[in-house]
């Protein structure tokens, strides 16, 4: 494994300390907080402030509300920034922290769930809730990078995948359970207010346990940063001290977000900057970290309170989460990528197939069966039934747009998908990662609150625009290391991240015009009229037409750029062009199924897995299987919990979620 | 009804069937309320699983088909019931062009950002009474709310409950509130009871949501009311919230716990609630003496 930290390649620097800027935000924290403090009491009450708090309302505002948190965001911050080093420095990944492995989203589905299936199982124990969950998204991450060694990127990128499925399944549970919209949305953004001591408390007591442990932990740690060989060698059970710092990590981050919900990147950002400040060896890095961390938290908040008043509600941790998107861009041309083949990444084969078209022309009928079981099965009030050809004359109207729509979305992303895995040479990379279609749901939230009327053509315009932005973002960052795959998806991840941050801060307003919004990123197609349904046709042809050109390159580029170059490749135009393409394929299949189907990703991979591994017959049969799994899905999702209708981009996540499970944990045997 | 007819006519409303009363089907549930009231009949409504344990007033006859989520209406169900006029308001927008594919549709808006609900919902009714031919179901349906009202106002009159602003509130978690405003219904009802609401702040589409819960002190004299649905969970969170605990309102037990009323009702969530409010300030009179 080569990775090395950012700041070891931060190798000028200027002549005036950069340290310098901490003690100086410190002391604009402090004045900022005794500010606020100042204005909700005078000082000269400020003593007898516990003895009134009790039962004087102004008093208990202050010392049960404001006093309070401050602390958290202190102790938040601490926390959070004590569980990015111990990530880190565990998972040698400079780029993880409890947002980034997806682990902050774990912990917030299982709390979702919680409280709306088992209130009960909450009253007893939240915190024990997000532990679990956290444990789970994080077992599962490592789980998903597990073949690629945990390979930073590729972890950061499960970590992506894992979040965006929680993400579906919080937003399908909020739809489910329209009532509490609120409570799930305001708490999604991270909200600081404090009503008691009691989170501050146990929060205290939770990061001096994890610090005094991790201290403890310190020669271990130190060993870590040597490989795994040389650490054996000294005698060290390295497995267990890594799963032991990691379930510390975890439980702090877990913990954080029972707390006070996600608070984004805090985790990415202290340990970076502590390095910048100039703490390199370990023992400085894990008391500058959470101290940053915890200045970083407090300053934001306070800050914010001072902006907006202390009535208002603040969503501090989409804002934070605001400033993790550039923070990951700042950190790309520090984090060692190296242009190494990735052919072993690229999904695994069960051997080559030895009729192609015998299996294209399967595919075919495979997708001609279920458009027809979706045409002609349904339920209506009395059950189950077949239309007959009077019936179907009135139901195909309701029936084929949101089919055909479907069938395009899914064509689409698998060609997108596709591309993105050959282009970047890893199995998990896909549309959904890049980007794109975050940046379609800032078009799309943009379009819901300025304009007086949210139509579906002026939505969908917005959407475009949303989508093509993010992308030229993308690519004019990416331009700069010359399309080098890892640092591509990252940027993508970073974009998507940023889009986010957007979108749950404007959740985080609790307006009922989210709804449309949740129902765009659930992949709700049920309301596509034969118009767009027949737009979305003509764009997947036009989109897909000119790929199989594209075979040699996608042949190629997996083989990392020299050898693709000494072939004959123009890299840098090939992968641009490529690029192009996948965005705008992803647009446009996120605009009808949401951002979070998966399809991208599943379709290529069971294309390979059957057996296409030449580039250009793996596309004609992703597009194919892409098509197939979103016909399917679309007929599930209108039949299952009829009258009901599930959103098909998540029917299609879980569908595709199990899949991801099983294909990355099973043996390397396959 | 020929005069309804006519009126419907003049309104420029043409209907696929000459038949009247027309087969109403409604998206929106302010509409299905406003349709409900008028006892007009329906063929299918949106989401009744959920009406029926959150609005409950008034209630769905077990004849009308469940269309499923307000956010995923089911198009070919509400297809094979072959409505005549499909009732939705702006949020359903994105729904027209394949609803139109159905039967005429009507958007009526009771929530428009600054505009009272009350008045929406009023003239909301009255246009959908127009419509259908039941102008005069309409205007008896508002009159009796107002009559409601105003018999709730003397009942309340020179009662202690009274004495007090009130602030009415739905609860999103341990922290948060929505404070309902001067423009929402809840708030018209406080003012038609001679009432003061304690919100005095900005609202946005009738509840300024959300805010910390310590805005309640803002106002520490006033009766706090409680208008579910709340999160499960919020009882045991608010029972360890030290701020909670010291509003002055929940120390000195001026706490309203109501029933469910529709948050983003029409008028007959107006009136549901002002019977409520009346019944729980004057329980309270005889508790507290």
């Amino acid at each position: 494994m080569a990775e090395s930290l950012p700041a070891t390649s931060a190798g000028t620097r200027p002549p005036v300390p950069a340290w310098l800027i901490w003690p100086l935000l410190g002391l604009m924290a402090t004045a900022l907080s005794l500010h606020l403090l100042w204005q909700a009491s005078p000082p000269a009450d400020w003593l007898s402030l516990p003895a009134r708090a009790a039962h004087e309302l102004k008093a208990a505002l202050v010392f049960y509300g404001l006093l309070p948190r401050f602390a958290v965001a202190i102790l938040a911050g601490a926390a959070l920034g004590l569980a990015g080093v111990l990530m880190q420095r565990v998972l040698r990944n400079p780029i993880a922290e409890p947002s980034t492995l997806g682990v902050a989203a774990g912990a917030k589905l299982a709390l979702s769930v919680g409280i709306v299936l088992a209130p009960g199982l909450l009253a007893e124990g939240r915190e024990l809730v997000a532990v679990a969950g956290a444990l789970l998204t994080m077992a599962l991450v490592l789980a998903l990078s597990w073949r690629r060694g945990l390979d930073p990127v590729t972890v950061v990128i499960s970590g992506s995948l894992v979040s965006m499925i929680a993400g579906a399944l919080g937003a399908a549970l909020t739809l489910a359970n329209g009532e509490y919209l609120m409570s799930l949305m305001v708490w999604g953004g991270g909200e600081l207010s404090q009503q008691s001591w009691q989170p501050a408390l146990g929060l205290a007591w939770r990061l001096a346990l994890a610090g005094f442990a991790a201290f403890l932990l310190l020669r271990p740690l130190a060993l870590l940063g040597l490989d795994d060989s040389r650490a054996k060698g000294l005698g060290l059970a390295v497995t267990a001290t890594r799963l032991g710092i990691l379930l510390l990590a975890v439980w702090l981050a877990a913990s954080v977000t029972a707390a006070v919900g996600i608070i984004g990147f805090i985790g990415l950002a202290a340990p970076a900057f502590a390095r910048l400040a100039g703490a390199h060896s370990q023992r400085r890095l894990l008391w500058a970290a959470p101290l940053l961390g915890a200045l970083l938290l407090w300053l934001t908040d306070s800050l914010l309170l001072t902006l907006a008043g202390t009535d208002a509600s603040l969503p501090t941790g989409a804002i934070t989460a605001l400033f993790g998107g550039p923070l990951l861009l700042w950190m790309l041309p520090r984090l060692h990528g190296a242009n190494r083949p990735h052919l072993a990444g690229l999904p695994p084969a069960l051997g080559r197939t030895a009729h192609p078209l015998r299996l294209i022309v399967l595919l075919v009928l495979a997708l001609i069966t279920f458009a027809l079981i979706g045409l002609m099965v349904g339920q209506d009030t009395a059950g189950w039934n077949i239309a007959g050809f009077d019936a179907l004359h009135a139901l195909l109207p309701w029936r084929w747009p949101r089919l055909v729509s479907a069938v395009a979305a899914g064509a689409m992303l698998a060609a997108a998908g596709t591309i993105c895995q050959r282009l970047t040479g890893n199995p998990l990379a896909s549309p959904e990662v890049l980007g794109i279609g975050a940046g379609a749901g800032v078009g799309i939230t943009a379009s819901l609150f300025l304009l007086p009327v949210a139509t579906p053509l002026s939505m969908l315009g917005f959407a475009a625009a949303g989508a093509a932005i993010a992308l030229l973002f993308m690519l004019a960052v990416a331009a700069r290391s010359g399309f080098g795959p890892e640092r591509l998806l990252l940027a993508g991840i970073a974009t998507g991240a940023f889009c986010g941050a957007i979108i749950s801060a404007v959740m985080a307003s609790g307006d009922f015009r989210t709804f449309v919004l949740l129902a765009w990123l659930s992949g709700d197609n049920s309301a596509v009229t034969p118009m767009q349904a027949g737009l979305s046709a003509a764009v997947a042809l036009l989109l897909l037409a000119p790929l199989p050109l594209l075979g040699r390159w996608l042949e190629l580029l997996p083989l990392g750029a020299p050898a693709a170059r000494a072939s004959g490749l123009p890299v840098t135009r090939s992968r641009l062009v490529l690029v192009l393409l996948a965005a705008l394929l992803t647009a446009a299949g996120c605009l009808t199924v949401g951002p979070l189907s998966l399809v991208g990703l599943v379709a290529p991979h069971l294309a390979r897995l059957i057996g296409f591994t030449r580039a250009r017959s793996q596309l004609v049969a992703a597009v194919l299987m892409g098509a197939v799994l979103m016909a399917l899905t679309d007929w599930l999702s209108r039949t299952l919990i009829f009258p009901y209708q599930i959103p098909s981009g998540l029917t299609a996540s879980l569908i595709g979620g199990p899949y991801l499970i099983w294909f990355l944990t099973r043996r390397r045997a396959a | 009804m020929a005069a309804g007819a006519g009126a419907l006519l003049a309104s420029g409303f043409t209907p696929a069937r000459a038949a009247l009363p027309a087969r109403l089907a409604a998206i929106d549930w302010s509409m299905l309320e406003t349709a409900l009231a008028l006892n007009v009949p329906l063929v299918a409504a949106t989401e009744l699983k959920l009406y029926r344990r959150v609005v409950a007033e008034p209630a769905v006859p077990a004849a009308v088909a469940d269309l499923g989520l307000r956010g995923s209406p089911n198009l070919e169900l509400l297809a094979s019931l072959a409505p005549d006029l499909i009732l939705i308001s702006p949020f359903y927008e994105r729904y027209r062009p394949q609803l139109e594919r159905i039967a005429a549709v009507q958007s009526f808006t009771v929530y428009t950002p600054g505009a009272p609900a009350y008045e929406n919902g009023e003239a909301v009714m009255r246009a959908l009474g127009d419509q259908i031919g039941m102008e005069r179901e309409a205007a008896d349906y508002i009159a009796a709310t107002a009559a409601e009202i105003a018999a709730g106002r003397n009942a309340l009159a020179g009662s202690a409950a009274a004495s007090r602003p009130l602030f009415a509130i739905s609860i999103g978690d341990a922290r948060h509130v929505r404070i309902f405003g001067s423009d929402s219904n809840f708030g018209a009802v406080l003012e038609r009871f001679g009432l003061t609401n304690a919100w005095t702040g900005r609202t946005r589409y009738s509840a300024f949501a959300p805010v910390p819960i310590e805005a309640l002190a803002q106002v520490p004299e006033a009766r706090l009311v409680i208008i579910p649905p709340v999160p499960p969970d919020v009882t045991r969170i608010l029972a360890g919230s030290r701020v909670w605990q010291t509003l002055p309102a929940v120390r000195e037990g001026r706490v309203h716990w109501l029933e469910p009323v529709d948050h983003f009702g029409a008028l007959p969530a107006a009136r549901r609630f002002a019977r409520l409010l009346t019944a729980s300030l004057l329980s309270a009179e005889a508790h507290f003496g």
